[in-house]
């Protein structure tokens, strides 16, 4: 892997990134509803809506709004939000551990939990096993994640008081330290595990799938035959070969598991920037929606690159250059 | 294999997480305070009610703050920052007299300068209600000394002891915010003010803690503490109550209300005040610039297809009442208890549709026949338009209008859209809205019927609705101070309201609240607060 390709590629990312900001710049703005009347409510008059209008630069052509955009993009500055009058950066950066960690943590779940599924599965196609995990699989994929999180809070919060209803914290908690690790990490688990749900069922059928591939094949019939235990079998020869589609949908996948934590986040109370962006959404409050866009496109991008990368490293027959 | 190892480990660590107690020491601690968990819908950004009419704001700042008065249980103006008032110059001038004893978080005196700045500088700018009602009545306010503030109108102003609590006119420190942009000082997000509570933290997305005042003018809160905690969704609420991780809750929605009262551990409580506003009433609109709607006999008839008691039964889940009057039952002294409003009578509604030129066809649909403006033959097809959160009132209405041979079509909207549509674009021909009427029909009713408020302004003239004769009526209304006469007009009012039928007033709401049994003695809306407790 050179240096250079890895330059182009880095450079690729940005006129991506930029005709991302513009399309989305165009979309909010051709999004009907007015921001003014969503900031200001009810009961203002016409005089007032004029004034406000003026003071975020509503009143301003659109390509001289998208002109000042991008300037200040250009310079880092995503400006400030409408509705909580602060700078769109810090706004949208308190939000964004709790999302990593809720979105990190669920895949961490999905992978962990659906390979070896997978590999269970794929060992006897159509057998027993492979039958109820493929079956589960189909179920968790096609229920809706906000049922699946509302059964969950009913069961395991509500019912067996298991793990807390909502949030990241306990309500008015001082926990400092091991204490608040532990504290958030009680509070993470349904919301984790109910994020990983869809994401476990896409790998589960895609590993199980791959494998089953990979133990038609000639170099695995070659392993088996050279007395190696099927162990080996499965984790030196197939397994990395079968692991190589996963690791694409993973890096894929990302853009989805963040439209997933929009739900899961509302759901929980979790606080993240899913709950930011229906927020931004619902009161069209555009310096952060963008905000949202830029970043979370650009995280999309990045680690579609990243994904590129490790393929490569791991799969000695893609090259890169 | 390696891969199960991990996930065995992982397995194990969950089961550990299960059995670690939540909260720990710093829950013991806050165990034996007395601490009040509420939920919020809403993050609310920043905390500074005066530049904005946010409920979410409101719901989570106004214990922060005052008002130069406060309401009471009946919605009556009580003394607050100003300890009395007297109106001078028959309703044209208002002189407060401040208390001489209160001081702000932070330690500093309050003074009639906060008052005079937060009017000036803040409310009359930001907050869009008391703009666009004081606004264009007053001519200034001054103040002769630190404890005294004077507001003069141009004419005799009847509603401004209504308007001028924590949720109308939240007053704010001049010496925070003096000289600076009020949308974007550090102070909306770690306010000072002269309320029950002071500010302690806000972790944006979670939660919000405030301390007791323990100097504060009036009655010391009971609390020693209250978290207010951010918990969009409404089930969710609910749940966190019943597991014991919130003590309150602003709203239950209906369908969730039997599970609740069945739990000993749970109160509920009805209001017609929520953070939203107060006393409302949801209220079906005519577009009159529709030719159909232009005939009273067909706006009637529509009327009399209407079994409101449905309303109230199937989609407000007993959450109100039937509206009797265009005026709320909640402001009693302007309510009219004896109308003649048009009843359920489907009979009279087919007689008058009739008589309008609606003829019924084959398959029971209806056609005009010499409806003037509208070409024979065209059927009654009417789009109605809804903000997504009332979509069940359209489906509903939508049944109860087949049976006429009229063919409702619901379009859901969310709520920016659905301002914009009806409010802007006029693009409707009947629509429905939770006019919210507050304490004086001036500032919450009149918007409904006045010519000039068919403007591009969320909640105002839907209808379009234009009678010079009720434009005067509100006028006078307006400007009398005497109780007698005011409850007078506004009978003329709302007889001409029923007379006109630009409206049908279907159901008074009512918000359900929700406490834990470990708290009591919650007051009304904005400092809901300061005079609970909980058992520590």
């Amino acid at each position: 892997m050179t240096r250079w390709y890895l330059l182009r590629r880095l450079l690729q990312v940005v006129p991506t990134i930029f005709g991302i900001v513009i399309v989305a710049f165009l979309l909010v703005h051709a999004a009907p509803g007015d921001p003014v009347t969503a900031l200001a409510g009810e009961n203002g008059d016409a005089e007032y809506y004029a004034f406000m209008r003026h003071r975020f630069e509503l009143d301003q052509s659109l390509t001289r709004q998208l002109g000042t955009f991008l300037a200040r993009v250009a310079t880092g500055d995503l400006g400030h939000s409408w509705l909580q009058g602060r700078s769109t950066l810090s706004v949208i950066a308190e939000r964004i551990p709790a999302t990593a960690l809720l979105g990190g943590t669920a895949l961490l779940i999905a992978g962990l939990v659906s390979l070896p599924l997978g590999v269970i599965a794929a060992r006897r196609p159509h057998g027993a096993r492979d039958v109820a995990i493929s079956a589960t699989a189909l179920m968790l994929f096609s229920a809706p994640t906000f049922w699946i999180g509302q059964l969950a809070i009913l069961i395991f919060a509500l019912g067996f008081g298991l793990f807390p209803v909502q949030g990241m914290t306990t309500a008015g908690s001082d926990a400092v330290g091991l204490r608040h690790v532990l504290d958030v990490g009680r509070h993470l688990v349904l919301p984790a595990i109910v994020l990983a749900m869809n994401e476990l069922a896409v790998l589960v059928r895609l590993s199980r799938t791959g494998l089953i591939d990979e133990f038609a094949r000639d170099h695995i019939r070659t392993a088996r035959a050279k007395g190696l235990t099927e162990t080996r079998v499965i984790a030196r020869h197939a397994f990395p070969r079968a692991l190589t589609p996963a690791l694409t949908v993973i890096g894929t996948r990302i853009g989805h598991l963040l439209a997933g934590a929009v739900v899961v986040e509302i759901l929980f109370g979790w606080p993240g920037m899913g709950r930011l962006l229906l927020t931004a959404l619902q009161g069209r409050d555009t310096p952060v929606l963008l905000g949202l866009f830029i970043i979370i496109s650009s995280s999309v991008v990045l680690v579609n690159l990243a994904t590129d990368l490790v393929h490569a490293a791991i799969d000695r027959r893609i090259r890169v250059g | 294999m390696k891969g199960r190892g991990v996930e065995i480990s992982f397995g194990l660590a969950i089961l550990l997480l299960t059995f670690i107690p939540g909260g720990c020491d710093s829950e013991g601690a806050h165990r034996r305070e007395r601490i009040l968990v509420a939920a919020i819908s809403s993050n609310p950004g920043h905390l500074n009610p005066a530049i904005t009419t946010n409920g979410g704001v409101h719901t989570a700042a106004d214990l922060l703050f005052d008002g130069l008065l406060s309401f009471g249980d009946d919605l009556k103006p009580r003394p607050a920052l100003a300890e009395r008032w007297s109106v001078e110059n028959g309703g044209t001038q208002y002189r407060f007299f401040l208390r001489r004893d209160v001081r702000w978080h932070d330690g500093q005196r309050f003074t009639a300068a906060d008052v005079k700045f937060s009017f000036d500088s803040v409310l009359l700018r930001f907050h869009s209600r008391t703009r666009a009602s004081l606004g264009p009545v007053l001519i200034s306010i001054e103040t002769p000394d630190d404890f005294t503030v004077v507001f003069s109108f141009r004419r005799p102003y009847a509603p401004l002891l209504s308007q001028l609590d924590v949720v109308e006119a939240p007053i704010i420190p001049k010496h925070l915010f003096a000289g600076a942009d009020p949308l974007r000082n550090p102070a909306n997000v770690a306010p000072v003010g002269t309320g029950p509570f002071r500010f302690v933290s806000y972790v944006p997305g979670t939660e919000i803690r405030y301390r007791a005042n323990r100097e504060y003018f009036q009655d010391a809160p009971k609390l020693d503490g209250v978290v207010l905690r951010v918990i969009p969704d409404a089930s969710t609420q609910v749940a966190a109550l019943e597991a014991g991780e919130v003590d309150w809750l602003f709203g239950v929605p209906g369908p969730e209300r039997a599970r609740l009262e069945s739990n000993p551990k749970i109160r509920l409580t009805t209001t017609t005040i929520s953070p939203g506003g107060s006393n409302c009433v949801t209220t079906v609109g005519f577009n009159l610039d529709r030719p159909w709607f232009s005939d009273l006999r067909t706006r009637r008839a529509i009327a009399h297809a209407m079994d409101r008691q449905q309303f109230v039964e199937r989609v407000a889940f007993g959450n109100g009442r039937v509206a009797d009057a265009p005026i709320s039952s909640a402001i009693g002294f302007a309510h009219a208890d004896d109308l003649a409003m048009p009843g359920y009578d489907t009979l009279e509604a087919a007689r008058l549709l009739g008589a309008a030129g609606w003829s019924r066809v084959d398959a029971g649909a209806r056609v005009a026949r010499r409806v003037p403006g509208v070409r024979d033959g065209t059927r009654f097809v009417v789009t109605f338009v809804v903000m997504s959160s009332m979509t069940p009132y359209g489906d509903l209405l939508r049944a109860q209008l087949r049976q006429l041979g009229i063919d409702l079509r619901v379009v859901s909207l969310e709520p920016v859209v659905f301002a914009q549509t009806v409010f802007t674009a006029r693009d409707f021909d009947m629509s429905i809205a939770p006019y919210c009427q507050g304490t004086d029909p001036q500032i919450g009713v009149q918007r409904i019927y006045l010519t000039s408020s068919i403007a591009p302004v969320p909640f105002s003239n839907m209808s379009g609705y234009r009678n010079p004769v009720m434009d005067s009526l509100f006028e006078r209304a307006g400007s009398s101070l005497d109780v007698a006469e005011r409850r007078r007009v506004y009978r003329e009012i709302q007889e001409l309201a029923v007379r006109d039928q630009p409206y049908i007033w279907i159901v008074e709401t009512t918000s359900t609240q929700a406490h834990s049994t470990r708290c009591r003695g919650f007051g009304v809306a904005a400092h809901f607060a300061a005079t609970a407790t909980c058992d520590p």
